[in-house]
C-alpha cells in the first residue's frame, strides 16, 4: 500500500522534475533546495515584515489606514515590501509543500530519518498561524472575515470560557488591545518559536544547508519583485463589522481551511487538522522500515583520521579516544540511532582501495550488507562481459530506475548504496586495470542525491579537492556524471551510457 | 537555452503563487443573503434555593466555614431559539459551563438568512422546563443584502438586544 503510494506520488513527481531538470542545472533546480529555499523565502518576510513594522499602527482604525499609506502613498517601496511579504509567504507554503511531498514519495522520512521528518509538523503548525495573523493585521474585510472564522475556530477549543468570537459582532466590542495582541503574536511570539522550530529541524544534520546557491537567490528575489511590481497586494475594503462582504479576493495558501469552516463545522475541522498531523506525526512507523546494518568500524584498518567524521551527512560518526591501544589519537564511533546506512563514510575512508590484493579488503569503515569488496568483485565481473573499445561501465545507486533501466538493455551496471559510497580509487581500480574503457556514474536523478551529499562529495573527489581524491594518473575525460551537463541532457540514463560510450 | 528555460521556469512559479493568493474569489453569501448572529453568556439560574442553616448544622462546621445560607452550586441550561416567522432559525439547549456546571452558558451562532423583511422572534428559558421563556422579544426588520443583525442579552436590563 505505502509502496504503490509512494510509486504513483514519484510518478506525479516526475511530472514536475523532468520540465525543471531541463530548465535547470542540478545545482540550480529548485527541487534540490527545498528546504533552504523555504529558509530563504522566510528570510525575504522577515526583512520586508520589519519595513511594514516601521509604518504599522496597532489600532483599530491605525492598523487599515498605516497599510493603506504603504500600500497607495508608499507604493514604491511599502507597497512594494507589503506585496514581497505576501508572496514570498506565499510562494514558501508550495516549497514546503512540495518539500514534504518529495520527501514522502522517495522515503526519506523513515528509519533514522524520523526526528527531521517529525519535527517539521510544529513548523507547519507554525507557518500557517503567522500568515493567519498577518491577515487580521490588515483590518479590511478579509480581515474580518479571517478574524471570525479564527475566533469561531479558537471557541471550539474548551479552555476559553467566553466566546472570542463574540468580540467581532461589532465594532463597538472591538478595542486597540487585540491589535497589540496580534501584532504581538504576529511579530514576536510565532517567529521566535518558528526560528528555534527550523534549528530542531536541522540540528541533527551534518552541514545543513540553510541558503540555497547565490544565483537561485538572486533569481527567486527578482522573481518575487517582478509579481510584486505587476500584481501589488491590496486592501479590501476597511472592515465593517455591520456587514458581511459578499465576495473576498481570498489566499488559499493559508486560508484553505476557512470555507470549511462554514460547510462543516469547527469541530471538524479541528478533527481534519489534527487528525492529518497525527496520521503525518506517526507515518515513519507506518508501517516500519526494515532497519538496515549501520556501518561497521574496522579498528584494526581505522586510524581516526576524520574523513568519515566529516563526510556523514547525518552526523552519525565521531571520533573518541583510541579504546583498542593502537598508537592512533583517535578511532571513528557510529551512533547507530543515526546512521541510515548509506556508505557515504566508506567512499570517505582512505583505507576502502581495490588495489589492496595482500590482505583482504576491509576498510577502517564498511556497509556490512554491501560491503567494499563485493564492490570490486561485482566491478570485476562487468568488466569481464565487456567487449570492444567503447566499454562502460555504470555505477548506479540502490534501488534507483536508471539502474533497472540499464540493466534491462544489458549494460554492465555495479549497484552501491550511494554514489558517495564509492571511493574515487575504485574508479581508478577499473581504468588501470583495464576492466573498462570509461565509468559513468549514474547517481541519483538530477543529482538530487538521497543522502543528501552523495553526488556533491562525489563532484569534489573526482575534482581532486576534496580528499580522498582521484589520482593524478586517472585521465578524467574517462568519467562522466550522468546528473552533469551534457549528459543529463540525453533523455534517459540508457540514452548517457550510449552517448558517453561513443566519446570514448 | 537554458536560461530561457530559467526565466520560464520562474514565470510559471510566480504565476501560480500569485494566482492562487487571490484567485479564485470566494463567495461569503450571495447578493440576496444577510446575517443574523445570536451571541451572549449570561448565566442559568441555579437549579435549587438558597436554604438557611439551621443553628445544629452551623454547629456542626468548623468554625471558618459556618456560612448561614447554602446555595446549589449548579445551574440550569438555557434554552434559546430564533425564529423568523414560523421559520425557526436557530433553537439549542446550552448547558452552564464548568466542572460543576455553575458557569455560564455561552450562546453563539451565525445564520445566513435571505436579505428582506423578517419578523424575528428570539426567546430564551434559564429557569428550566419545556415550555415557555422567561425573557422574550419580537422586532420586525429589514435586512438589507450583506446585513449584519446581531442579537445580544443586555444583562443589566434583562432584556435582549437586537440591532
Amino acid at each position: 500500500m505505502l509502496a504503490m503510494l509512494q510509486k504513483a506520488g514519484r510518478a506525479g513527481f516526475e511530472l514536475l522534475r523532468r520540465p525543471l531538470s531541463r530548465a535547470f542545472e542540478h545545482d540550480q533546480n529548485p527541487l534540490n533546495h527545498l528546504g533552504a529555499l523555504t529558509i530563504y523565502l522566510l528570510w525575504i518576510v522577515l526583512i520586508s515584515g520589519i519595513w511594514l513594522l516601521i509604518f504599522f499602527r496597532t489600532s483599530v482604525n491605525g492598523a487599515f489606514e498605516s497599510v493603506e499609506y504603504l500600500t497607495n502613498q508608499q507604493w514604491y517601496l511599502g507597497g512594494i515590501m507589503r506585496s514581497l511579504h505576501r508572496y514570498a509567504s506565499d510562494a514558501a507554503i508550495v516549497t514546503i509543500l512540495v518539500h514534504i511531498v518529495k520527501e514522502f514519495v522517495f522515503d526519506r522520512y523513515r528509519r533514522n530519518r524520523w526526528f527531521n521528518w517529525i519535527t517539521g509538523i510544529p513548523l507547519i503548525w507554525m507557518i500557517f498561524p503567522l500568515g493567519i495573523t498577518g491577515y487580521w493585521l490588515v483590518w479590511d474585510e478579509l480581515a474580518q472575515y479571517v478574524a471570525i472564522n479564527s475566533a469561531e475556530l479558537l471557541d471550539r477549543i474548551p479552555i476559553f470560557t467566553d466566546s472570542m468570537a463574540g468580540n467581532f459582532l461589532s465594532d463597538d466590542l472591538l478595542s486597540d488591545r487585540f491589535f497589540t495582541l496580534m501584532a504581538f503574536l504576529h511579530l514576536i511570539g510565532l517567529p521566535i518559536f518558528l526560528v528555534f522550530g527550523i534549528w530542531l529541524h536541522v540540528f541533527r544534520l551534518n552541514g545543513p544547508r540553510i541558503n540555497p546557491p547565490q544565483r537561485m537567490m538572486a533569481a527567486m528575489l527578482i522573481c518575487m519583485l517582478v509579481l510584486s511590481a505587476v500584481f501589488p497586494a491590496i486592501s479590501h475594503e476597511k472592515a465593517n463589522l455591520a456587514m458581511t462582504p459578499q465576495m473576498l479576493k481570498f489566499d488559499w495558501y493559508y486560508l484553505h481551511v476557512f470555507p470549511l469552516i462554514q460547510t462543516w463545522s469547527p469541530g471538524a475541522v479541528w478533527l481534519l487538522l489534527v487528525g492529518i498531523s497525527s496520521l503525518i506525526m506517526i507515518a515513519p512507523w507506518l508501517p516500519p522500515a526494515r532497519k538496515r546494518q549501520v556501518a561497521v568500524v574496522s579498528l584494526d584498518n581505522c586510524n581516526g583520521c576524520k574523513r568519515c567524521v566529516d563526510d556523514c551527512p547525518f552526523g552519525a560518526l565521531q571520533l573518541l579516544p583510541r579504546s583498542d591501544g593502537q598508537s592512533y589519537e583517535h578511532e571513528a564511533v557510529v551512533d547507530s540511532g543515526l546512521c541510515i546506512s548509506c556508505g557515504i563514510c566508506v567512499g570517505a575512508c582512505p583505507t576502502a582501495t581495490p588495489f589492496r590484493t595482500r590482505s583482504e579488503l576491509v576498510p577502517g569503515i564498511d556497509l556490512p550488507e554491501l560491503p567494499a569488496a563485493d564492490i570490486r568483485t561485482a566491478i570485476r565481473e562487468a568488466g569481464a562481459v565487456l567487449e570492444g573499445e567503447q566499454r562502460v561501465i555504470a555505477f548506479g545507486c540502490a534501488g534507483e530506475k536508471s539502474v533497472q533501466e540499464l540493466r534491462k538493455a544489458g549494460a554492465s551496471v555495479v549497484e552501491v548504496a550511494c554514489m558517495g559510497q564509492l571511493p574515487p580509487a575504485f574508479i581508478d581500480f577499473v581504468l588501470s586495470r583495464d576492466h573498462a574503457d570509461g565509468v559513468l556514474l549514474l547517481g541519483c536523478q538530477d543529482g538530487n542525491c538521497n543522502y543528501r551529499y552523495g553526488a556533491e562529495w562525489t563532484e569534489q573527489r573526482l575534482a581532486r579537492e576534496r580528499d580522498p581524491r582521484l589520482r593524478q594518473r586517472v585521465n578524467s575525460e574517462m568519467i562522466a556524471c550522468a546528473w552533469q551537463s551534457p549528459w543529463c541532457d540525453s533523455g534517459n540514463a540508457l540514452a548517457a551510457y550510449r552517448r558517453f560510450g561513443e566519446t570514448l | 537555452m537554458k536560461l530561457a528555460g530559467e526565466i520560464i521556469a520562474y514565470v510559471v512559479f510566480a504565476l501560480v503563487v500569485g494566482a492562487l493568493s487571490v484567485w479564485p474569489r470566494y463567495e461569503l453569501i450571495t447578493q440576496e443573503q444577510a446575517i443574523i448572529s445570536i451571541a451572549f453568556v449570561h448565566a442559568g439560574e441555579r437549579v435549587g434555593e438558597c436554604r438557611k442553616l439551621t443553628q445544629e448544622e452551623l454547629n456542626a462546621l468548623p468554625p471558618n466555614m459556618r456560612k448561614p445560607t447554602e446555595c446549589p452550586r449548579e445551574r440550569h441550561p438555557l434554552r434559546v431559539e430564533l425564529r423568523s416567522g414560523t421559520d425557526m432559525l436557530y433553537s439549542d439547549v446550552l448547558l452552564p459551563s464548568g466542572l460543576w456546571s455553575d458557569g455560564k452558558s455561552n450562546v453563539y451562532q451565525r445564520i445566513v438568512v435571505a436579505a428582506g423583511r423578517h419578523d424575528l422572534f428570539v426567546g430564551m428559558n434559564d429557569r428550566g422546563g419545556e415550555q415557555g421563556f422567561n425573557y422574550e422579544q419580537s422586532v420586525t426588520l429589514d435586512l438589507s443584502s450583506g446585513r449584519n443583525v446581531v442579537i445580544r442579552f443586555d444583562e443589566k436590563q434583562h432584556r435582549f438586544d437586537i440591532r
